[in-house]
């Protein structure tokens, strides 16, 4: 038997998921190793695979979801890069577009430049629009420029010059000349990372990919060595913040692609089960410590944005506000999140309002429960108030919570100061946080033209399960899905994805005036880089698709909408058609009176593997599975018209197939399900449990 | 639906409001008018809406109190309720379910021509509950000038179709008599007409989530919690206000000038704090003028509602309550309160000067926050019109704009949006795409930035080479006369400037507002304003000069010149004894 093995590492516990081929499932929590993530990892392998003698060459796969390549540029880690532009254009990284991401805030502060105004540095020539090159490359200014920036000692060079994305061919002459001067230096051109039109998004991509390149490489290195070392040789794939995965070599090249890998992976599992379960609606929701994430899955398909602020904040105006973060256009999976999690912190403002999040006790000191020194009190220290907890079964018993300190700190700071009682205080921080996390779930549904009470809530994440069924009944939905290790979800959505490399080309023609031979060269040029990167991680052409498609928009409008393209031949009929339809549905109307014409041509070279990725069926050994819950009812508070109620808990393999109506707690090793009054829980197909919401 | 989730305070069943309650329903509402702009973002047509955001959508209860805005553009707020105010005074009790009410009158419910705003009556069953509206900018409004945005009428009757409050939608069947008049009064139809559609079906969104709203938690209950809203804003309001120091503070600043009759134009203000309002008077400033850069009462009031906001604390909510504690006057006349028919086109100048005047009096009162005088409103507007050699047209249109003043603990951001608007600026890459034009250089200008403690933001340069035949060029800048100011004895920024080199490479200088006609090779190239700086130069640390110098934003002479830190060596460094000997030598005068 062999194991795949997904490993998604978050600020405080790395999760892993052990997938055996015939669907066996263990998982694992340990901290993570914020100074080299590598070691927690394999710490983590090992402690699984070696109490069950499991030999680590039977380790097909290990899937990686990181937050490397984040971190990096959040806390300005990267690489100290220099930037080679066209005269005229040396500022265009640190003007951006101006735009802030905040209304009335004086104290608003842009974001540090990635690479300061001294290490930005201009060369003589222009190319036109046309591709007509107006003033040829001055290479004796170029290789000053050169010389300039590697005697300031920089790591990588990033090369952006006006309409690259129509002809490269001074981008590439500029890199001739720093291999003359230094084999190794990384070199990143914007014509080859994002041959995509609009000056800004372009130098800002290519820049953040410069800037991470080093590190990222240096980590899947020490990664690959370390589980070398541990006996696993099979290939290491990481996830993409679109949804497929990649292997080392093109994260290292690319490593814009796994910014957010961690959270589109949870989508993808979301989508697989829901695809198993057979439903064709689904908001994800996935709901951990600081921040909670949702998304819209229909039809086992999620919808991507083209575009990332990295480091912008949580800040759900911003999907109409932007400017913040550092600019990435890449395809990713779109995602909506609100700062509200277990360790968001209440307080009452000075209006006199409860207010819940954004700000958060984090990992450190966290929820004043765990006993290690915090003070405010959080959405947490109010679920075990309420019951929804337990003091003693957090991570399978792994962490004991001091019930008594969430109490005092409550009465003290809330429930006193606004004239409630400790579980009203309580139960009302609750239905707050669901509040603010309902705006995530309007983002990606009313926002998109979608009605919540048509979709079924997945909910996923350390608290997702805690806080799903309530929020549910606010928004009218009437069902809830908690997957199979709900805690750990989306390091088993990593086992899931296939491998997959996105390409773009700027291809702006009028829709009918498209010329397919043109086009078929575009595609071609796509294509064969997509076959030599699928090439190094084993895909034969056999083993190899190739998905086309077209960012086309009425003239004159300022955003696209991809569509698929099927054959050159009949493209401009069929793309239109496709168009108008999703302009439809989109926008709420379309118009045949139009001319559309095409911005973008994009290519999905998808590697396919041998065996399905997704299990038929799902058997969960968990770490603390087998332990039971430390008790078998507790009291739980589910608001002023239920009021208290002695509450059964169970295990998840205890709740019955037929169902079982509420009130009651499901308690596992790495989550809590709470079914309030009212509602049924049933346990369904893939070990999934289905809550029916009632009235 | 969903009982579960209604709440009771320990205090009993007595108290009309619980502190939780009134979060989720703040949370709802401010959602609810988010979403409407979601609306409008997805399904308007043209570019003003769609990137420039140049919208705004509100929430109201049943009396006209504000209750909820959209996040979109801060100027607009105080802007929405002269609307529903507008309707409520001409129809009375003559409002239905269905009916939609639009009004472009600057002088009776909007603020300039192009402004149309939609206002919906909300009812649950025979009851009045509530009204959305949804203010936005039309890219053409018909008048004189394409856009409806020029700044050289002399009479509101050159700018446009004039819709004084009137039914649009009567029971939900739509006005045939006023949509065919606007069609047939607007250049571009297909984009307005599409645009009020957007409008209509954001007001809609806003309909269907207040009543749910209403049904859920009672309509009793409901507008309770919404004057609870109210209240609560108030409260939060008049407290900070509270905190800031007692008395009045004065500030003028200045236009440089209508662009019709020469000299500049006065701005004044006295914003009086009181134990828990405050109060603005604008006495002192120049009568109205003959340009049409004249602000109605209404946009007076909202560009100082918003500058006034940007001293509170970011959660305080955007209603009605905190209206009541800012009291706004205007003497009648001023170019701050004109007299129908004055013109009021391009009044969007003089919103951005109200709000740089207002900052310079808040400056004195929050001496810890506001900083000095940025160029991070559209103080510059560039358009080239002709047509291509087959007949066709070009348009090319772009607001400019440049950076912040210095703040009392930072520089000044280069290259950074006012907080009064949130513009964005146009890609040359696409720009050359779809007009006749090069972009030849759109970058920081070194040496522009007010000296201070805190140095002001740079200026930028945007240079254009003209590549068609020929074609009207007409610019409306300002800030060329009387350029950004500084605080705390920092030297104001440098000030704006438009040359024109032409082809043959004679170079004219043109005043900050002006015409002229431009031929293929003409390069035209438009300076903006650099922000103020703040505090004494004398103050500045030598080590946040060098760093300055090494990127190129100040020079070494102007290291020396109005910094008094002397550079040398490379690699650069501050000389430490010179600098300080120097800076001896200046406070010595």
């Amino acid at each position: 038997m062999s194991w795949r093995i997904g490993v998604d590492i978050g600020g405080t516990f790395t999760d892993l998921v052990f997938l055996a081929d015939d669907g066996t499932a263990e998982t694992a929590k340990v901290l993570s190793t914020p100074d080299d993530y590598s070691r927690g990892i394999v710490e983590g392998i090992a402690q699984v695979l070696k109490p069950r003698g499991v030999d680590p060459a039977t380790v097909r796969e290990v899937l990686h979801g990181t937050t490397v390549a984040t971190n990096a540029i959040l806390e300005h880690k990267g690489a100290k890069v220099g930037l080679i532009t066209t005269e005229g254009f040396r500022d265009t990284l640190e003007i951006r577009r101006l735009r802030m991401p905040q209304l009335y805030d004086l104290n608003y502060v842009k974001p540090l430049t990635l690479v300061p105004r001294r290490w930005r540095t201009e060369v003589v020539e222009r190319i036109l629009h046309t591709g007509e090159v107006l003033v040829p490359l001055d290479e004796a200014g170029a290789r000053t420029a050169i010389d300039m920036l590697i005697a300031a000692g920089v790591d990588a060079i990033a090369v952006c010059l006006i309409n690259a994305y129509v002809d490269g061919r001074h981008e590439r002459r500029i890199r001739e000349l720093v291999r003359l001067r230094d084999q190794h230096l990384p070199v990143c051109l914007s014509s080859e990372i994002l041959p995509e039109i609009k000056e800004y998004e372009r130098t800002s991509t290519t820049v953040v990919n410069a800037y991470i390149v080093p590190v990222v490489e240096n980590y899947l290195r020490r990664l690959t060595q370390a589980l070398k070392e541990l006996g696993i040789a099979s290939p290491l794939m990481v996830m993409q913040s679109n949804g497929g995965a990649m292997g080392v070599q093109a994260a290292s090249e690319r490593p814009i692609h796994i910014i957010e890998s961690g959270p589109a992976a949870g989508v993808v599992g979301g989508a697989e089960v829901a695809r198993k379960l057979g439903l064709d609606n689904v908001l994800t929701f996935d709901m951990g410590g600081t921040t909670a994430k949702a998304s819209m899955v229909e039809k086992g398909r999620y919808d991507r944005l083209g575009e990332m602020d990295v480091g912008a904040g949580i800040n759900l105006a911003g999907r109409l506000l932007k400017g913040g973060g550092y600019h990435v256009r890449v395809p990713a999976i779109d995602i909506a999140e609100v700062g509200a999690g277990g360790g968001s912190i209440v307080r009452i403002d000075a209006g006199g309002a409860l207010k819940v999040g954004p700000d958060s006790a984090g990992a450190m000191p966290g929820p004043v429960c765990y006993d290690q020194g915090g003070q405010d009190p959080t959405v947490t220290d109010c679920n075990v108030i309420l019951g929804f907890l337990s003091p003693d079964y957090l991570v399978g018993g792994g962490l004991k919570l001091a019930r008594g300190k969430a109490v005092d700190a409550m009465q003290s700071r809330i429930a006193g100061p606004l004239g409630m009682s400790l579980e009203a205080a309580a139960w009302g921080v609750h239905v707050v946080a669901n509040a603010s996390m309902a705006r995530a779930l309007r983002a990606v549904s009313s926002e998109r033209g979608r009605d919540p009470r048509d979709y079924a809530l997945l909910a996923f994440g350390g608290n997702g399960p805690v806080h799903a069924v309530t929020l549910a009944q606010s928004m009218n939905m009437r069902r809830v899905l908690v997957p199979p290790v709900s805690g750990v979800f989306s390091a088993l959505g990593l086992l899931f994805p296939e491998t997959e490399h996105h390409y773009v080309r700027t291809f702006k023609r009028r829709l009918e005036a498209a010329d397919p031979a043109e086009m078929t060269a575009a595609f071609e040029q796509m294509r064969a880089e997509g076959r030599q990167a699928l090439a190094v991680e084993g895909y034969g052409e056999a083993d190899s698709r190739f998905e086309m498609q077209a960012d086309l928009r009425y003239l004159k409008e300022n955003s696209e909408l991809t569509v698929a393209i099927d054959g050159i031949g009949d493209f401009p009929a069929k793309a239109r058609a496709r168009f108008d339809q999703a302009h439809e549905q989109a926008y709420g109307y379309s118009s045949a009176d139009e001319q559309a014409e095409v911005v973008n041509l994009r290519l999905i070279a998808r590697g396919i593997s041998k065996v399905s990725r997704v299990p038929a069926a799902l058997t969960v050994h968990a770490g603390g599975q087998a332990k039971g819950p430390s008790a078998r009812h507790r009291r739980a508070y589910f608001g002023a018209e239920h009021g208290w109620h002695n509450t059964p808990v169970l295990r998840r393999a205890e709740v019955p197939r037929s169902g079982q109506a509420g009130p009651l707690i499901v308690e596992e090793y790495d989550s809590t399900t709470v079914v309030p009054p009212g509602c049924r829980v049933a346990l369904g197909d893939w070990q999934a449990l289905t809550i029916d919401i009632g009235r | 639906m969903a009982q579960s989730l209604v709440l009771e305070t320990a205090s009993g069943p007595h108290a009309a409001t619980d502190p939780i309650t009134m979060e989720v329903i703040q949370n709802a509402l401010v959602a609810l008018a988010d979403e409407m702009a979601f609306t409008v973002a997805r399904t308007a047509r043209s570019f003003v809406l769609k990137e420039a955001l140049d919208y705004s959508t509100a929430l109201f209860d049943a009396g006209g109190a504000l209750v909820a805005q959209g996040t979109c553009l801060p100027l607009h707020l105080g802007a929405m309720p002269v609307a529903v105010e507008a309707v409520m005074r001409e129809f009375g009790n003559d409002v239905h379910p269905g009916d939609i009410f639009a009004t472009n009158d600057p002088y009776d419910g909007s603020t300039h021509l192009p402004d149309v705003v939609l206002v919906k009556p909300v009812f649950l069953g025979e009851r009045l509950i509530g009204w959305s509206t949804v203010l936005a900018h039309q890219t053409d409004i018909g008048g004189r000038v394409a856009g409806g945005n020029a700044s050289d009428s002399t009479e509101l009757y050159q700018e446009g179709l004039r819709i004084p409050p009137t039914r649009l939608y009567d029971r939900g069947e739509a006005s045939h008599t006023l949509f065919r008049i606007i069609e047939r009064n607007v250049r571009v139809p297909s984009l307005v007409l599409g645009d009020i559609r957007s409008q209509v079906a954001a007001c809609s969104i806003g309909e269907r989530g207040l009543i749910e709203l209403a049904k859920r938690y009672g309509i009793e209950r409901f507008e309770a919690y919404c004057q609870a809203l109210m209240d609560y804003a108030e409260r939060f309001a008049r407290a900070e206000i509270g905190k800031l120091a007692k008395g009045v503070y004065h500030f003028t600043d200045y236009l440089d000038g209508d662009g019709i009759v020469p000299g500049k134009i006065t701005l004044q203000v006295a914003v009086e704090v009181l134990a828990d309002r405050i109060r603005v008077d604008f006495a002192g400033t120049s009568p109205q003028v003959k340009g049409a850069i004249n602000s109605v009462y209404a946009f007076t009031r909202s560009a100082t509602l918003a500058s006034v906001r940007s001293i509170l604390p970011l959660d305080l909510p955007n209603n009605a309550g905190y209206f009541r504690a800012v009291e706004v006057t205007v003497p009648e006349g001023t170019i701050l309160n004109p007299r129908s028919p004055a013109p009021v086109a391009a009044r969007g100048l003089t919103g951005f000067r109200i709000a740089d005047t207002v900052m310079g009096a808040l400056a004195q009162i929050r001496p810890d926050l506001v900083p000095a005088c940025g160029s991070n409103s559209p103080d510059a507007g560039v358009s080239i019109g002709g047509y291509h050699k087959d007949g066709t047209p070009f348009v090319y249109l772009e607001f400019l704009l440049a950076s912040w003043g210095g703040g009392p603990n930072r520089d000044g951001a280069d290259a950074l949006t006012g907080m009064i608007i949130n513009y964005s600026n146009t890609p040359a890459e696409l720009l050359e795409t779809e007009q006749p034009l090069v972009v030849e250089r759109y970058a920081f200008v070194p040496d522009s930035g007010g000296a201070g403690r805190w140095r002001g933001g740079l200026a930028m340069d945007r240079h254009l080479r003209f590549t068609a035949d020929e074609a009207i060029f007409q610019v409306r800048s300002d800030r060329r006369d009387i350029p950004p100011y500084g605080l705390a004895g920092g030297a104001p920024g440098a000030s704006s400037d438009v040359t024109i080199r032409r082809a043959d490479g004679t170079e004219e200088r043109h005043p900050a507002k002006f015409l002229t006609s431009v031929r293929k090779g003409d390069r035209l190239r438009i300076r903006l304003a650099g922000g103020g700086g703040y505090g004494k130069v004398a103050e500045r640390e030598p080590a946040r000069v060098l760093e300055d110098v090494l990127d190129g934003k100040v020079s070494l002479a102007a290291a020396d010149r109005d910094y008094g830190v002397i550079i040398r060596g490379t690699p650069p460094t501050v000389d430490a004894a010179a600098t300080a000997a120097r800076r001896a030598r200046t406070a010595q005068g």
